[in-house]
């Protein structure tokens, strides 16, 4: 077997197609690591930045019953260092959710924060034209792949042709041998200039001084090559398998180029396309009629118990720290409600598109790299427990004052001792490994069995190949 | 002779597989590509449409002449199908008032449904084309001389007397020929379904417009099979050749378009320049506010207010003027270098006080509404410059980079002939400040700066009805084939040099 392996490796080696496939991915390599060197610090410090005001702004405020008030602030997403392997759609998803209040004052009460899901401010001004951002997951799951079948199309077919194949069969191996020596062959020959432009491409990035790649990061990468040899070997086994079943390399090769085009190219956009049709979302209008109409209702409920209470100044109080609360809550509610709906709509479309390989490989590289759909879907959560833990400080802080009233919602009801801004909770914007191993199993299990269809499909072929 | 050898190869081409192969998956494709961009069209026709009513009832709360915040809205293209261009990307809604002068900067966007559906890109027709008929012209081409040499055959049709350009020429024909059938079968389904579509409709420039989308994608098409057989020419084996073929397919058509813009670093937006612009256009509003506080220091109005109550609209505006509203700021934005002044009231009821002010009011903003024009004018001018350098030029220059690639050239061939290129959109622009000018003659004609209708409604609302309706007509298509012509231009030479150099090659060449 290895000397099948060693035969074809050395065939390989000395083609055109090494040589091509070698300038080709680590020129596609140094570009993403020279563009990430220039976009990083830019974003980094833009997120920094932007983080810091706000949590100065956070840090101003003193009295509890405006932080309880006023709120956190805009809260920002962590951009990924590891943004190089995967872009994810960054540009169309907020970078920020808005913990602030919408300025209504009546009967010495204020409205309330809510966190506010902002959709991302779109570039309107680029008319630069449109390209795919060339990150790992363009070279991959493009690039990778349309070499992976460049490289087996004929590794079968071919050797039928010429008739070496009657040549190794007839000495006394088995077939699976030489098919896996194939395999193998075809893998260590893509892995070679496909590993050196990796090596290369992170040379470049952790040499510079901008990007700190910590451990997470790196065993994050590790992840990431996996996947990757993971879909290289997809590819190659699934080039073995047309290849086995073809009996002229030329067919081989157009029906596996069709095949690549059509679960490369088209598949993961048109079925998207045709699944976002599948269910809709509220449309923003519908939203926020739905949102006045409820936050009238509240409002007139309001006003009819207070026009039927008797003077009873502590009750008066007490009813309008409720009408505060229920209506941020409901606010907060029907926001929340807008997102989920999108965000269902999104989930759907993407889970349709897990046909074709290279939708399952992006999402994995997003997943891993912390940036796209699922990363975003984590920050919103992160948001929220942050938005929860905030208010219960809130509510701590105001127990734990002998003084106070305890309403919260109201000024004269709250605690009025000054707190130290050092103990408002702050936001962080964290990543955990094993959340994303969850949001990946599905695409990881998916990738995997495609992998063993295609392989015991390469095997029946050529076990049953006629020579 | 030379209706023979194209029968001949005419008749080999379409017998085999790749043909049958070709002609399915083009159809495939450009079917269910076009359902869902029919529907996509759909869509943003429908926020076209509702934009358009949300306008029509605001203009109707607009009572005052100085409230009017006009919006236009821009409609989708129909042909975007084909090609997308600029047509989904840029803001399509834009107001139109006589204090400035809107560009494609200062746009904002009805709203769409769910705004994270931007994550998919959507695929048009014109994207299928690039992507699959230079591949299934590369797969014809290949083996057109490499393949006949390997086998003999070659040696054979050398020994008629034929001459060897009579071949090339044969072999170009026919598998062209063949070549065009997936093309306009997978065309003609689409635009039967653009035709039957109910919410698509094309006039019959649309249907020339896809003619030359059509003609375009020929050319194109013809580029790749060219390259195919040069490389067919130079190389001695077939699977030698296919492999550079697929190479040079992989190169041009997916990885040059994709990264030399990222690549070639953009110039870096001209920081200084903008500043100075920015700077420029700013002095020329200040000049315009010492001009205006200069006019109303000058005109001492009796009483305790010297300034009208308008002016700055503080805390006693409602109780000088009556009900209403007044709002008056300057919008400055560095970044695309805005920068402009508004007075916009509304005032329902006039207070039995303030009547008598009502002249000095009426003089005021006779005076203020000409030189908030001139100033905006003035601006205009510094402001179309530096934007065409920071922004248009580095754009136009991606462009040229672009065309490194033949699928640059096409793409920008066919987005003329749509009109989702950049000229077609600044079409749009133009036409947004063509009404301007139109408002303004309005409010001349009607003397609208001076009257008092400018700030009040106290005499009745301002009658739009006699203001002309806001209409976009998309260029001609003589200017659509005239800003494609280049393009095509430089796809038919590229033809011409690759045949002169499969014809050199081949000559010299050994069967």
């Amino acid at each position: 077997m290895w000397h099948i392996a060693k035969r074809e490796i050395y065939d390989n080696l000395n083609s055109l197609r090494f040589a091509l496939t070698t300038v080709l991915l680590l020129g596609l390599m140094l570009i993403n690591a020279i563009v990430h060197l220039q976009e990083h610090p830019v974003r980094m410090q833009k997120y920094h930045d932007a983080a810091t005001k706000s949590l100065n702004r956070l840090r101003d405020r003193t009295h509890l019953y405006q932080i309880a008030q006023e709120g956190p602030g805009y809260l920002y997403k962590k951009p990924s260092s590891l943004h190089f392997c995967a872009d994810g759609g960054e540009d169309f998803l907020a970078d920020n959710v808005h913990g602030g209040f919408y300025a209504w004052a009546t009967n010495d009460l204020a409205g309330f924060w809510q966190l506010d899901y902002m959709p991302a401010t779109l570039n309107r001004k680029n008319i630069r034209p449109d390209t795919i951002k060339i990150d790992w997951g363009f070279v991959i799951g493009y690039v990778l792949s349309l070499i992976a079948i460049l490289f087996t199309f004929d590794s079968i077919s071919g050797e039928r042709e010429h008739g070496t194949l009657r040549l190794t069969l007839a000495n006394s191996v088995p077939r699976h041998t030489v098919l896996i020596g194939k395999f193998l062959g075809a893998l260590v020959s893509i892995s070679v200039p496909f590993t050196l432009a990796i090596l290369m491409n992170l040379l470049v990035i952790s040499t510079a001084s901008e990007v700190q790649l910590g451990t997470d990061a790196w065993s994050r990468l590790g992840i990431i090559l996996f996947i990757a040899m993971l879909y290289l070997c997809l590819f190659l086994a699934l080039g073995l398998l047309v290849s086995s079943r073809v009996r002229q390399s030329a067919a081989s090769l157009v029906i596996l180029l069709l095949l690549w085009v059509t679960f490369v190219v088209f598949m993961p956009s048109t079925l998207a396309s045709i699944a976002s049709g599948f269910s809709a979302s509220m449309t923003y209008d519908e939203f926020n009629e739905r949102a006045i109409q409820r936050v009238n209702e509240l409002r007139a409920e309001y006003d009819a118990r207070l026009q039927d209470m008797p003077e009873h100044p502590a009750r008066k109080m007490e009813l309008g720290g409720e009408y505060v609360i229920k209506d941020v809550t409901e606010r907060e509610r029907l926001s929340h409600e807008y997102l989920t709906q999108q965000h269902a709509q999104i989930q759907l479309a993407r889970s349709v598109t897990r046909v074709s390989p290279v939708v399952l490989v992006q999402h994995l590289l997003e997943v891993f790299a912390g940036t796209g759909f699922e990363r975003h879907q984590q920050f919103v959560e992160n948001v929220q427990r942050y938005a929860r833990e905030y208010r219960e400080f809130v509510t701590d802080m105001d127990r734990a004052d002998p003084e106070s009233l305890h309403i919260i919602g109201t000024y004269a009801g709250m605690s009025k001792k000054t707190i130290s801004p050092e103990s408002i909770p702050t936001f962080e914007d964290t990543l955990s490994l094993g959340r994303d191993f969850n949001a990946a199993a599905v695409d990881l299990l998916l990738l995997t069995l495609f992998l063993v269809v295609f392989l015991s499909g390469a095997f029946l072929a050529f076990v049953r190949v006629e020579v | 002779m030379l209706t023979v050898l194209i029968r001949r190869e005419l008749l080999d081409n379409l017998m085999t597989f790749r043909f049958a192969v070709a002609v399915l998956i083009m159809l495939l494709l450009v079917v269910a590509n076009t359902a869902v961009l029919i529907k996509d069209y759909e869509r943003r026709l429908e926020a076209y449409n509702t934009a358009l009513q949300t306008e029509d009832r605001r203009s109707q709360d607009l009572k005052t002449y100085s409230g009017g915040r006009l919006h236009v809205a821009r409609p989708p293209n129909p042909l975007s199908i084909f090609n997308v261009g600029l047509d989904k990307r840029l803001g399509n809604e834009i107001w139109v008032s006589h204090s400035f002068v809107p560009t494609l900067w200062d746009t904002g966007t009805y709203k769409l449904t769910n705004p994270l559906l931007n994550l998919f890109t959507s695929i048009d027709i014109v994207f299928i084309f690039e992507v699959v008929l230079s591949l299934i012209a590369l797969i014809f081409a290949y083996d057109a001389i490499a393949g006949e040499r390997e086998r003999g055959t070659l040696r054979l049709v050398v020994t008629h007397p034929v001459s060897r350009g009579q071949i090339l020429l044969a072999k170009y024909i026919s598998a062209m020929l063949c070549l065009l059938v997936p093309l306009l079968m997978s065309l003609l389904l689409a635009v039967i379904l653009l035709t039957t579509s109910t919410v698509v409709s094309l006039s019959i420039g649309d249907f020339l417009r896809i003619g030359g989308i059509i003609l375009s994608s020929i050319v194109y098409l013809s580029v790749f099979y060219l390259i195919g057989m040069l490389i067919s020419a130079v190389t001695r084996r077939t699977g030698t050749a296919l492999m550079l073929a697929m190479f040079v397919w992989g190169f041009w058509v997916l990885v040059y378009p994709n990264a030399v813009l990222a690549a070639i670093a953009p110039p870096q937006t001209s920081q200084p320049r903008m500043v100075s612009a920015y700077e420029e256009i700013k002095q020329i509003w200040e000049a315009f506010d010492r001009e205006r506080k200069q006019f109303l220091a000058n005109d001492a109005v009796p009483g305790e207010d010297p300034h009208l109550g308008m002016v700055g609209a503080g805390p006693n505006f409602n109780q000088i003027w009556g009900s209403g509203y007044h709002h008056e700021y300057f919008h400055r934005d560095s970044s695309t270098l805005r920068y402009d002044y508004h007075a916009v009231s509304n005032i329902d009821k006039l207070s039995e006080a303030s009547k008598p002010q009502v002249p000095h009011a009426q003089d005021y903003y006779r005076f203020l509404g000409p030189q908030i024009v001139k100033a905006a004018e003035r601006a205009w001018l510094v402001r179309k410059q530096a934007l065409e350098t920071i922004f248009v030029q580095p754009a136009i220059v991606d462009r040229i980079l672009l065309r490194g690639s033949p699928v640059g050239m096409y793409d920008a061939a066919t987005q003329a002939w749509a009109g989702t290129d950049l000229h077609g959109l600044r079409d749009f622009f133009e036409a947004a400040r063509r009404y301007r000018r139109t408002l303004i003659d309005y409010y001349y004609d009607k003397n609208a700066f001076g009257a008092q209708q400018w700030f009040s409604a106290d005499k009745g609302a301002v009658d739009w009805d006699s203001l002309p309706q806001f209409s976009f007509q998309r260029s001609d298509v003589a200017i659509n084939a005239a800003r494609a012509f280049p393009d095509i231009c430089l796809l038919l030479i590229i033809n011409l040099v690759l045949f002169i150099g499969i014809f050199w090659v081949f000559q010299r060449s050994e069967v």
